[in-house]
């Protein structure tokens, strides 16, 4: 099979990539780092000019890669190939946390938790070592649909023997409702890849408190961002708001109880916006606003459906939380296949 | 066959004043009618379509020339209005240390202070005056401290800018040519004695004492050991910088801020990614340009431009802000609008005159605005207070008032 190489421009890293493998694909596994999110062609936050060479952009949406980008040499390297060898634009530095490279591996499923109202922990133990930094996410292979992948933050850290998945079920879906509420089984074996994603955990910001906001299982990554911020300094000050609709979405109460227990500056907060609950009623938006005189100087990560995204982070811009200390993970449906663009 | 450049009845009743309040009523009418025609009041021709301001200003039938206003306030030689060697000598003189390359080398380190010290003054008051308490200052002090003049207070560097401005603009003429108003330019004239009274000692000081500042180099750079460019010879370039580089990046941040706030969603994006800063900046730039008149250019022969015929000694001014609201260029030019292809636009001018500070001024403008959107992300406009521009040579809002909270 014909490989190309990809060089990044103004630095000395050259990967190789195979005929079918996508560039972030290869870049990744090679441990160069470049900015990703969705893995599936909608975030756009893969894109990268090609300075020189061929690519093939296969099923990059139009909506993401338009015609414009594409006239001025743009790519989306979680979706284009190289059909020669190419050279590319560095892309900006990112975060300063240490970057992973993608691997595959087989994964044993250990446990099934029913946590919530649709809501299930999957614990999965991987076949060997598996780094990552907290609040990246593994793309699993769903078993019983060949060719589908679904991403999902990881929940746990690299020290846990296993990886924490929170699967929210949604009817009918592939992944979520058939495999996860369906077919699954403890024991039986699933293949992963992974790490992806640059929603991490900075171990070098250590200024400031951090205000962690999740809505639904967006919670998922701010477990594993939190447990590693309180381990490199218990003193910080860790604010999360879990926003939900009603209690019956309301999970993990008692690790965040515990998390709270033993840590002076850390407050947890549910919100449940359709609900009375402990005097919480409403959206994570209006509480943050109320509960908060100022966010200046702290870090945000807020997680969640494009919505609750948006407005958390509406509500904490007013409330001053820097921009470029403002990192979001939005839960990007599967994406349809017969939106794909030619 | 050729037409000869005309002068429209309706022109004559132009007045300085209109321009200066709102120049683009006249040049839109101008770029319809005429967009290379006689303006009565400049004494001069105009410019004011993309085609005709991109057809003199590449045509090597032209050269540069200062305004008679500009150059009654700068004395020659300025670096703006000089041809051929001298012209040649002078870019050499302040080329080098605007180079992109060696700009990145110095600008985050020279700027982001200056801008967080502005900030920490007002940030959390909940109100402010943008123009006078953060663009004009970060401008200023980014561009006094590079050219040597960390003495010089920030206030009496935007004193300077305005009054060199008040008298460089001061273009209006009677019927013989004669200016009509001499009191602009005795407000020039005052700044211009302080700023020699101010800068003659640096100059003392440098000729003996080279330092790594603008100016020093300028006074040694590509002179034989032992000698130094005359005082009277850099000193219509260092007016040049005082004014038209004192003046742009604030300006073009104001405005910038001014056309964002006309769209919260705009606003909203790039205050979230302010890797949009650059291309909000641009877009600012075309939509009010901080150097919107100030630049002219004279026949060095009989010649043609776009259908006309042109005398050789005739001036034209070239009108970048008007170019920059061409319909030919830009669909509803008068609405800032971010996405917007990114077309270049004229607003750093043209041809071998053409600004030799594009890339620090965006670069101040740059950082200016990621610095005030890192400490105030909840900026509003005061909407009880309207934003006035002003200006026809230079043009930006007068005050930009906003709140937040804290």
């Amino acid at each position: 099979m014909t490989e190309h190489t990809i060089t990044i421009a103004g630095r000395d890293d050259t990967v190789t990539a195979a005929a079918d493998q996508t560039m972030l694909d290869a870049m990744l596994r090679a441990g160069v780092w470049m900015p990703n999110s969705c893995n599936q062609g909608t975030c756009g936050t893969c894109k990268l000019k090609v300075l020189c060479g061929e690519v093939d952009h296969r099923d990059s949406p139009l909506s993401t890669l338009t015609d414009q980008d594409r006239a001025d040499g743009y790519t989306l390297t979680c979706q284009a190939v190289a059909t020669s060898d190419v050279t590319v634009e560095a892309a900006d530095g990112g975060t300063d946390a240490v970057h992973h490279p993608l691997i595959d591996f087989t994964a044993i499923v250990t446990r099934v938790d029913d946590v919530a109202q649709d809501t299930r922990i999957v614990y999965l133990r991987p076949d060997r070592e598996f780094e990552f930094s907290a609040g990246q996410s593994v793309s699993l292979h769903v078993p019983g649909a060949p060719g589908e992948r679904r991403q999902y933050s990881i929940a746990s850290l690299p020290t846990d023997p296993e990886i924490e998945l929170h699967i929210r079920r949604e009817a009918g879906g592939v992944a979520s409702d058939q495999w996860a509420n369906g077919t699954i089984r403890v024991g039986e074996s699933v293949e992963l890849s992974g790490p992806l994603g640059d929603f991490v955990y900075d171990p070098s910001d250590t200024d400031g408190g951090l205000l962690l906001l999740g809505g639904g299982t967006g919670i998922a990554p701010l477990k594993g961002i939190a447990r590693a911020a309180l381990a490199d300094n218990p003193e910080r000050e860790v604010i999360v708001y879990h926003g939900v609709r009603t209690c019956a979405y309301l999970y993990d109460q008692q690790f965040w109880a515990d998390l709270a227990a033993a840590h002076p500056n850390f407050t947890f907060r549910p919100a449940v916006s359709r609900e009375h609950h402990e005097g919480c009623m409403g959206y994570v938006s209006d509480r943050l606003l109320e509960d908060l005189s100022t966010c200046r100087g702290m870090t945000g990560y807020l997680c969640g459906s494009d919505r609750f995204v948006d407005g958390v982070a509406a509500a904490a811009k007013r409330r001053r939380l820097a921009p470029r200390r403002t990192f979001r993970e939005r839960f990007t449906p599967a994406r349809t296949r017969d939106l794909v663009a030619g | 066959m050729t037409m000869q450049i005309p002068t429209l009845e309706w022109t004559r009743e132009v007045t300085m004043e209109q321009l200066e309040r709102n120049p683009y009523p006249t040049y839109e009418r101008l770029r319809k009618e005429a967009p290379l025609a006689h303006l009565p009041i400049l004494g001069a021709a105009v410019a004011t379509s993309l085609e005709t301001c991109r057809a003199v200003g590449a045509s090597p039938d032209f050269g540069g020339i200062i305004t008679p206003a500009g150059g009654r306030t700068f004395g020659h030689p300025a670096v703006i209005g000089v041809n051929g060697e001298v012209h040649a000598d002078l870019r050499s003189m302040v080329d080098p240390a605007l180079q992109p390359s060696e700009v990145d080398r110095w600008i985050e380190d020279l700027v982001r202070p200056i801008a967080r010290s502005y900030l920490e003054k007002f940030e959390d008051d909940g109100a402010a005056e943008l123009v006078s308490q953060y663009f004009e200052p970060v401008s200023v002090r980014a561009l006094g401290d590079s050219m040597g003049l960390q003495s010089i207070s920030s206030d009496k560097l935007r004193e300077w800018f305005h009054a060199l401005s008040v008298s460089f603009t001061n273009a209006g003429v009677d019927e013989n040519g004669e200016f009509l108003d001499h009191t602009r330019f005795e407000i020039g004239d005052r700044a211009k004695a302080e700023i020699r009274a101010a800068v003659d000692p640096l100059l003392d000081k440098w000729t003996t004492d080279p330092e790594d500042v603008w100016i020093s180099h300028w006074l040694h750079d590509g002179m034989p050991e032992g000698q130094t460019r005359d005082r009277d010879y850099i000193y219509p370039t260092i007016y040049v910088f005082l004014l038209g580089a004192m003046q742009e990046p604030g300006h073009g941040m104001a405005s910038t801020m001014v056309g964002l706030f006309t769209d919260q969603e705009q606003l909203d994006a790039v205050v979230d990614e302010p890797g949009l800063i650059p291309q909000a900046i641009a877009e600012g730039m075309r939509w009010t340009s901080p150097i919107w008149s100030a630049s002219a250019r004279v026949a060095l022969t009989d010649t043609e431009v776009s259908g006309f015929h042109i005398p050789k000694d005739t001036v034209i001014i070239q009108s970048y802000g008007s170019a920059n609201h061409d319909e030919a260029g830009w669909d509803a030019p008068s609405t800032y609008d971010l996405r917007r292809k990114p077309l270049p636009h004229l607003a750093f001018g043209f041809g071998n005159h053409a600004c030799a500070g594009i890339y620090f001024a965006n670069q101040v403008c740059r950082i200016g605005l990621e610095e005030l959107f890192e400490s105030i992300p909840n900026l509003e406009r005061d909407t009880d207070s309207d934003v006035e521009f002003w200006g026809w040579g230079f043009r930006g809002p007068k005050e930009l008032h906003v709140t937040w909270e804290v």
